[in-house]
C-alpha cells in the first residue's frame, strides 16, 4: 500500500507539526490529538480491515512506526502500546471481544498493557498479579509497573495468573479498584503517559478475560512481545534516522576553522557511523518484518534481534548526534536531546539489552551447535 | 504454503511426524508424543510462539482466541487434535 502508506505519513506529519519538543517538555501529548490519531487507525495500523483497522503489512506498519519515531517516540511509544494491546486482542480474544475491543481501539479509544511488576520483569515466574473467577466475574488484584499509556488510557490489558495458567485481562481504567499512578519525570519518552497501576479487588465480568484465560502464561507474554519488540525496533530505526539527518545538516552548514564541520575528519567519521546505523537498523527491521508478514516461526527470533540491534544503535547514535552538533542540540526538546533520553530507555524495554543476548544465546545454542 | 504441503493427506500421523521434525530440528530434542512440553521444559517462551505460527502456516489454520490454551498445546498428540479440529472447522474467522 505505497500510495496509503505517503497518505498516512502526511496525515501524521501534519497532526504532529512542531509540537514533538514541546510534548517533551510538558510530559504530555494532548489526548484530543491522541483520539484522533487513534480514530485514523495509525495507532494501530496492523488491525485488519474486517475489524475496523487499515489493514497494514508489518512492513507497511514499521515503516510508518519509524517515521513516527523520527519525530516523536513519546507518540511512536504509544503506537508499540496500542498496537500491542491491538495484536493481544486480535490473537486471544473470542470473536465477540475481537469485535468489540478492536472497534473500540480503532475508533479513538487508547490502549495501555501490562506487564511488568516490582519483583518480575523478565522472570515471569515470579508474576503475582492474580485473575481468580467467581462465578460470572472475576476478580483482579495485583501492581503494575511503567504502563506505557497508563495516563492516557481507556482499556488497561493486564497480564495476570489465572488457574494453571495465565490470561490477558481487558480493565476499563475507570473500573473501581483501579488506582493509576503517573511516573514522575521519566528519563525518555516523557509524554508517553507511563503510569504505575494498581489494582485493588477489582470486579470485572468474566467476559473481559480474552479467550476464557488459562493460555500459557510464556505464550501470552512472548506474543504480545514480539509484536511489541518490532514496534520498539522500527521506532528506533526512526530514532537513528532522525539522528543522521540533524547531524548531516548541522555538519553541512555550521563552520569551523574555515570549513564546513562535515569537512573535519573526525566529525565525518561520525557521520559514516550514523549512515551505517540507520542502514543497518532499517535492513535488521524489514527482515523481521518480512518474517512476519510471511507468517514464518524465525519472526520471533528476528524481532528479538530486531530490537536488540536497533536499540543499541539507536543509543550510539544519539550520543553521537548530540556530539556532533554539541550546544546547537544541548537542550531539553531538541531531538537529539530527547533521542539521547529516548534511545537509552529503549535499551531497557522490551528485553534490556543483557535480555536480549540471553535469548539470542540460547538461539545460537538450540540452532547453530 | 507450497503446494506440496496442501496435496499431501494431513492425517493424524503426518502430522505428528511433521511436529517431532520440526521439534527435533528447532529444540534438538527428540520427544515422545505424549511428553508434557512445557513441565519438560523444552519449550521456551520463545519457542511456544514458534510452534503456534508454525502450525498455522503450515496447515492453513488461525489458532486464536480459546484454542491457544496450555492444554491445547502441552503434548505433540495435543497439537494433532487441535491441528484435526481446526481444518474441519468452518473456514478461519479472523481472516
Amino acid at each position: 500500500m505505497p500510495d496509503q502508506l505517503a497518505g498516512l505519513r502526511a496525515t501524521v506529519a501534519e497532526l504532529i507539526g512542531d509540537q514533538p519538543g514541546r510534548w517533551d517538555v510538558a510530559q504530555e501529548i494532548p489526548i484530543g490529538l491522541l483520539r484522533k490519531l487513534g480514530a485514523s487507525g495509525v495507532l494501530c495500523a496492523q488491525v485488519p480491515a474486517s475489524f475496523g483497522g487499515l489493514g497494514a503489512s508489518s512492513q507497511d506498519n514499521g515503516e510508518l512506526t519509524a517515521f513516527v519515531g523520527s519525530l516523536c517516540s513519546s507518540l511512536r511509544s504509544v503506537m508499540t502500546s496500542q498496537g500491542m494491546a491491538a495484536w493481544t486482542i486480535q490473537r486471544f480474544g473470542y470473536r465477540e471481544q475481537r469485535v468489540k475491543y478492536l472497534a473500540d481501539l480503532t475508533a479513538g479509544q487508547l490502549a495501555g498493557i501490562a506487564f511488568s511488576e516490582t519483583e518480575a520483569g523478565s522472570d515471569l515466574l515470579a508474576m503475582r498479579t492474580q485473575i481468580v473467577p467467581d462465578g460470572e466475574s472475576v476478580v483482579l488484584n495485583g501492581q503494575k509497573k511503567w504502563v506505557t499509556v497508563g495516563r492516557y488510557a481507556d482499556h488497561l490489558v493486564v497480564l495476570g495468573r489465572h488457574g494453571d495458567g495465565a490470561a490477558f485481562i481487558v480493565v476499563p481504567a475507570t473500573a473501581a479498584g483501579v488506582r493509576i499512578e503517573k511516573i514522575a519525570d521519566p528519563l525518555g519518552c516523557r509524554a508517553a503517559g507511563h503510569a504505575d497501576i494498581r489494582f485493588d479487588n477489582v470486579r470485572l465480568p468474566a467476559s473481559c478475560v480474552l479467550g476464557g484465560g488459562g493460555q500459557p502464561l510464556s505464550l501470552l507474554f512472548t506474543t504480545a512481545l514480539c509484536y511489541g519488540r518490532l514496534s520498539v525496533a522500527w521506532g528506533c530505526a526512526g530514532i537513528t534516522r532522525a539522528c543522521l539527518t540533524a547531524a548531516a545538516t548541522h555538519a553541512k552548514h555550521r563552520r569551523q576553522s574555515g570549513k564546513p564541520l562535515a569537512q573535519h575528519q573526525l566529525i565525518a567519521g561520525h557521520l559514516a557511523d550514523l549512515l551505517t546505523a540507520e542502514q543497518v537498523c532499517a535492513r535488521v527491521c524489514q527482515h523481521a518484518s518480512q518474517c512476519w508478514d510471511a507468517s514464518s516461526p524465525d519472526m520471533v527470533i528476528a524481532a528479538v534481534l530486531a530490537k536488540h540491534v536497533s536499540a543499541g544503535h539507536a543509543a550510539r547514535s544519539a550520543a553521537t548526534a548530540v556530539q556532533v552538533l554539541a550546544s546547537a542540540g544541548a537542550q531539553d526538546g531538541h531531538v537529539v536531546a530527547r533521542a539521547y533520553r529516548d534511545a537509552k530507555l529503549m535499551e531497557i524495554i522490551e528485553g534490556s539489552n543483557e535480555i536480549c543476548q540471553l535469548i539470542l544465546a540460547e538461539h545460537a545454542v538450540s540452532a547453530h551447535a | 504454503m507450497t503446494s506440496e504441503q496442501t496435496m499431501a493427506p494431513v492425517t493424524a500421523q503426518a502430522i505428528q511426524e511433521a511436529l517431532l521434525s520440526f521439534l527435533d530440528e528447532r529444540i534438538k530434542s527428540s520427544v515422545a508424543v505424549d511428553q508434557d512440553l512445557f513441565k519438560s521444559g523444552l519449550v521456551s517462551s520463545m519457542f511456544a510462539m514458534q510452534l503456534v505460527v508454525y502450525l498455522e502456516e503450515r496447515y492453513d489454520i488461525a489458532v486464536i482466541g480459546p484454542d491457544l490454551t496450555l492444554d491445547n498445546f502441552r503434548t505433540v498428540q495435543a497439537m494433532t487434535g487441535l491441528v484435526l479440529r481446526l481444518r474441519e472447522a468452518a473456514p478461519a474467522e479472523n481472516a
